[in-house]
């Protein structure tokens, strides 16, 4: 390709800048609002009133928050890895097999999250109780996992229905048997679909919230959606140390990402080799 | 409500029978040391305590020191804390005891999540020692559903500086005098909110329809009536909006704030005097000494006098019906709502205590601010309609949509009041 | 044509009834786990929200285990209040609308930008855009609040200084169209970077020989962009315009913390609010519980058109 003119590179620089201010511009507002020792006066002004480190203490030391943060670590981790590895089961049967119900299975999938999450909190808190799954990680871990799969089975049945099929017969052509061909062919090309649906999943169990506190009673188990909820009272809010929380919440989300980022691009360097 | 009385009775008296079967023998030794081996649970709501740890550590020691028994504290956060009670309420899951907002109490009663301890504080000489409103907010059918623990109060906060450059230095000792205060501060400043109307919050109101001689609801035998449309009510109502309607001495921007953001504007600067929380001084002095200084309080005045009745809100301690320990759980609330820990617990958290005594010595030890805010709690601490559908009226927000409505210039007082009182009334029958 | 051994080959005879089994056997126990987790986790509580709105359901019957059956009076009771018809419905249905596609469209083209751009300055966009995500709903949706406070927000300073708007004459949260319109600014920011990030790996697994071949035809960037990317991403657009549509047809939080939100301003109600101040606030449970099946039974619909017309019967 030659050099792309002058004309289009300030565009294409233009264009970067609008995705930058429009992705950045709260994110910034966050992280100011949590260095401003004025932070509960904020009012209109681009920058805060002063820098100061106070908020980023109450948080860590004060309230413990490393402790959340711990918590749903472990707790989103577990829940990535869980509904990879299940999403992708399910979702090579809906794209490359055809079997009876197999519309109702999907469409099923899809129906099951259209209940607001708000309404299902008794059921299933009831449901959880009945499981003895209540005040655990791995119950909350479940939970989670039945939250994100729908999505991610969705989302990766489209990926693998885009890796061409004559990709997988080239393979069987081959003599590779299907595992083979699952871990050589499938995998490579779908990396990227797994890491869009992993940071999905990821997210989902990093937020969430109103489940772990109804779950969880022991209060060394919360995770950072509830740790969160600490500095609202009924009366009052401490914004400073909420958006220092909001900014250690989102840091692991970022971190997580760019940790996969690299699956993306090898995602696909495999694609232009193979296809 | 009747179907309740049974349940309470089964669950009551067969929580209280386990609980003497299994301490008979050293009960009848008659010392407070029967709960070796046992473990109570007691939650309490974050984040009113910034030292909570440390009272918790001294609870559980002089817990132990009393009953011999090891006590488990979980801090559950505000939010979301109604959904956790209703789930956990009557299963294994339960605490013995827990922090319970003034006005869930009754609902949590009436459903049978609560056991009575009245006959307790009965005998062991308590029933008079804590702050009538507030016990009175624990009180459903005459049986006593939790132990005061701490309340808080409104006020009116001003800035000192904004109100000695209008002129204006001494507490309004009715409404008009109230309102020539505030329009004094428009008129030496028009760029301040010299008083701004939260519609966001109807703590703010409650006073004006009280100091009117007005009511949101009667009761008459065992039903409730909605009285807020009643003519009283309605000019409580109208002149509040006015200030802002027709003095223009609020904000347009106030009709959707909550008490958080008058706060905010205050601490700005923006504002000349508004309507807050007994605990919001402390919070000022730890945020902005500088302004801490020139803080300067009045009580809410009523139609023609210096104290309107204000909204007195707080916590019990309840005793839920799922424990197996009902006497060592009363042995906590006696604890904590008496004595050391009432006095500490309301010294860390800027809240006055519920027991009498030691809200009379805040007020004989603490400084004008808090002389002013305890005026207005033992002169006119006042509960909302203390049933138990009173929850469903604040979780429909009739109060605020009656607010915001006459606010944003959708209908007028009177109007609006009425369809206010249909709701009510509707949730009262039901 | 070969065909894979896993799909079915052409044959002649009749295979017998274990060759039958074994080859339906795989796909189940593929799926096995999730559906077992789905339906254990989520299909059977919501069976039991489908039963909760059939009852008189209160706090006290769920201290008691008791149940009351009213069969349809709360349904009855939802249908016939103007409440939905002129104010509820019409916020859920518009606000979804304007929001998925508006998700979709600034989703989209941020993909096809950021897959234009070299390597590094993609890493640094997709990266920024992760970002957007990673904010606490909660938290965004404080910000925007602040963002655009009436009274002393920066929007309201902006407009100010440019000479639009007279500071503190107007409050924007109490109309419903500036309510919705800041609403959907800030559900768009947060649902953006799921759109743009799914669909740029979508893009990626496009093989470039295609577009190749595109432009060895003579096609131009847009014509190469309908015939090519497209068809071939039609599934994954499908599932992104699905998905976000039960989203923003749910949307909770965002529109709860908004100023007036929770119910004290009425005009602003969606579904997912009415039905949470019905349940968690009134405890009405039932009634909740009801608003909730009809939530659910207006998206079922609405999917299942969307199913029909995008997805050809072998898509799906």
């Amino acid at each position: 390709m030659r050099g792309p003119s002058p004309a289009r590179r300030i565009l294409t620089g233009f264009g970067i800048a609008v995705v930058l201010i429009y992705a950045l511009f709260p994110f910034y507002w966050m992280l100011s609002t949590a260095v401003d020792p004025h932070a509960d006066a904020r009012g209109a002004g681009l920058l805060p009133s002063g820098f100061t480190l106070d908020h980023f203490h109450r948080v860590l030391v004060e309230a413990d928050f490393l402790q959340y943060v711990k918590v749903s670590l472990l707790v989103a981790l577990g829940t990535v890895v869980a509904s990879g590895a299940i999403a992708l089961l399910a979702a090579v049967a809906v794209a490359r097999f055809r079997f009876r119900f197999r519309s109702v299975v999907l469409i099923m999938v899809l129906v099951v999250q259209m209940v607001p999450l708000e309404a299902l909190v008794i059921p299933l808190f009831l449901q959880a109780k009945s499981l003895n799954m209540l005040n655990s990680l791995l119950g909350l871990v479940i939970v989670y996992l039945a939250f994100s799969l729908p999505f991610a089975i969705w989302n990766l049945r489209g990926f693998v229905a885009a890796v061409p099929k004559e990709l997988e017969e080239a393979a069987y052509v081959d003599g590779a048997s299907w595992w083979r061909m699952f871990r050589s062919v499938l995998l490579p090309l779908v990396a990227p679909g797994l890491v869009a649906t992993s940071v999905f999943s990821f997210i989902t169990a990093w937020n969430e919230f109103i489940f772990a506190l109804t779950f969880m009673t022991d209060s060394s188990k919360y995770p950072v959606g509830v740790g969160l909820r600490t500095f609202f009272t009924t009366n009052t809010a401490e914004w400073g140390a909420v958006m220092a929380a909001s900014t250690i919440i989102a840091l692991p989300v970022v971190v997580f990402f760019v940790l996969v980022q690299r699956n993306l691009a090898s995602g696909l360097t495999a694609g232009a080799v193979k296809g | 409500m009747i179907a309740r009385r049974t349940v309470l009775a089964g669950g009551a008296a067969s929580a209280a029978a386990l609980g003497l079967a299994a301490c008979g023998s050293d009960s009848s030794k008659g010392s407070g040391t029967d709960g070796k081996g046992k473990t109570l649970t007691l939650w309490i709501m974050e984040g009113t305590n910034p030292s909570t740890d440390a009272y918790i550590a001294d609870l559980k020691k002089k817990f132990k020191e009393a009953t011999q028994a090891d006590l488990t504290v979980e801090v559950q956060p505000w939010d979301g804390a109604h959904d956790k009670f209703v789930n956990v309420m009557g299963g294994d899951s339960a605490p013995d005891v827990a922090e319970v907002g003034t006005t869930w109490t009754p609902e949590f009663a009436d459903a049978g999540g609560l056991d009575p301890i009245g006959d307790e504080l009965e005998e062991a000489g308590l029933s008079g020692k804590y702050v009538k409103a507030l016990k009175e907010s624990a009180t459903l059918e005459g049986e006593v559903f939790g132990a005061p623990w701490y309340a808080g109060v409104r006020s009116i906060l001003a800035n000192k500086d904004l109100l000695s450059a209008a002129g204006v230095d001494k507490q309004p000792g009715n409404w008009q005098e109230l309102l020539d205060a505030a329009q004094a501060l428009k008129k030496k400043d028009p760029s301040t909110i010299p008083f701004p109307i939260s519609g966001g919050s109807p703590f703010g109101l409650l006073p004006f329809i009280w100091g009117a001689g007005g009511e949101i609801a009667k009761q008459s035998g065992d039903t409730w009536k909605a009285a807020i449309a009643d003519s009283p009510a309605v000019e409580g109502v109208t002149w509040y909006t006015d200030i802002a309607l027709k003095h223009k001495l609020s904000t347009p921007a106030a009709s959707t704030w909550k008490e958080t953001d008058a706060l905010a504007a205050f601490q700005k600067g923006d504002v000349g005097m508004f309507i807050t929380g007994s605990w919001v001084p402390a919070t000022i002095k730890e945020k902005s000494p500088e302004l801490y200084d020139k803080l300067m309080a009045f009580t809410i005045p009523a139609k023609d006098s210096e104290v309107a009745p204000s909204f007195l809100g707080g916590s019990h301690l309840c005793r839920f019906t799922g424990t197996k320990e009902p006497e060592l759980a009363f042995e906590l609330i006696k604890l904590m709502t008496t004595g050391e820990f009432a006095a500490n617990w309301a010294k860390q958290t800027n809240f006055f205590p519920g027991e009498q005594s030691a809200l009379d010595e805040v007020v004989t030890s603490g400084d004008d601010l808090t002389a002013v805010f305890a005026k207005q709690m033992t002169e006119g601490g006042k509960s909302v309609p203390v049933t138990p559908l009173w929850g469903q009226v604040e979780g429909k927000k009739t109060i605020p949509n009656l607010l915001n409505t006459v606010l944003t210039g959708g209908k007028d007082a009177a109007t609006a009041c009425q369809d206010a009182a249909k709701e009510m009334d509707q949730i009262f029958d039901d | 044509m070969s065909t894979a051994p896993s799909t079915a080959a052409p044959s002649v005879r009749r295979p017998s009834r274990a060759a039958r089994l074994r080859r339906a056997l795989p796909p189940w126990l593929l799926l096995a786990p999730a559906l077992i987790t789905l339906g254990v986790l989520l299909l059977w509580p919501m069976i039991r929200v489908a039963d909760l709105s059939l009852q008189k359901f209160r706090l006290r019957h769920l201290l008691r285990g008791e149940r009351e059956y009213i069969v349809l009076e709360n349904y009855q009771k939802i249908l016939t209040d103007d409440h939905l018809w002129l104010t509820v419905l019409p916020n859920t249905i518009g606000f979804a609308a304007v929001c998925v596609a508006a998700t979709m469209l600034v989703g989209t083209v941020v993909a096809l930008f950021l897959n234009t751009l070299s390597t590094p300055w993609r890493i640094i966009c997709t990266t920024a855009i992760m970002v957007a995500w990673a904010v606490p709903a909660l938290t965004g949706t404080y910000i925007f609040v602040w963002l655009f406070d009436p009274h002393s927000g920066f929007v309201a300073g902006v407009l100010e200084w440019l000479g639009l708007l007279e500071a503190d004459t107007v409050n924007w949260w109490n109309n419903r169209w500036a309510f919705y319109g800041i609403a959907a600014l800030n559900v768009v920011y947060h649902g953006f970077p799921f759109i743009a990030v799914t669909i740029l790996a979508g893009l990626m697994t496009v093989p470039k020989e295609l577009y190749e071949a595109a432009r060895v035809d003579g096609a131009g960037a847009w014509r190469r962009f309908a015939s090519v990317t497209v068809p071939t991403m039609r599934p994954i657009f499908a599932v992104c315009l699905i998905l976000s549509t039960i989203w923003d047809f749910k949307v909770f939080t965002q529109i709860y913390l908004m100023p007036g939100g929770d119910g004290s301003n009425r005009s602003v109600m969606n579904l997912g609010v009415w039905s949470y101040t019905e349940a968690a606030g009134q405890g009405h449970y039932g009634m909740g519980a009801a608003i909730a099946v009809l939530l659910t039974a207006l998206l079922l619909v609405i999917s299942v058109v969307y199913l029909r017309t995008l997805l050809k019967e072998d898509d799906l």
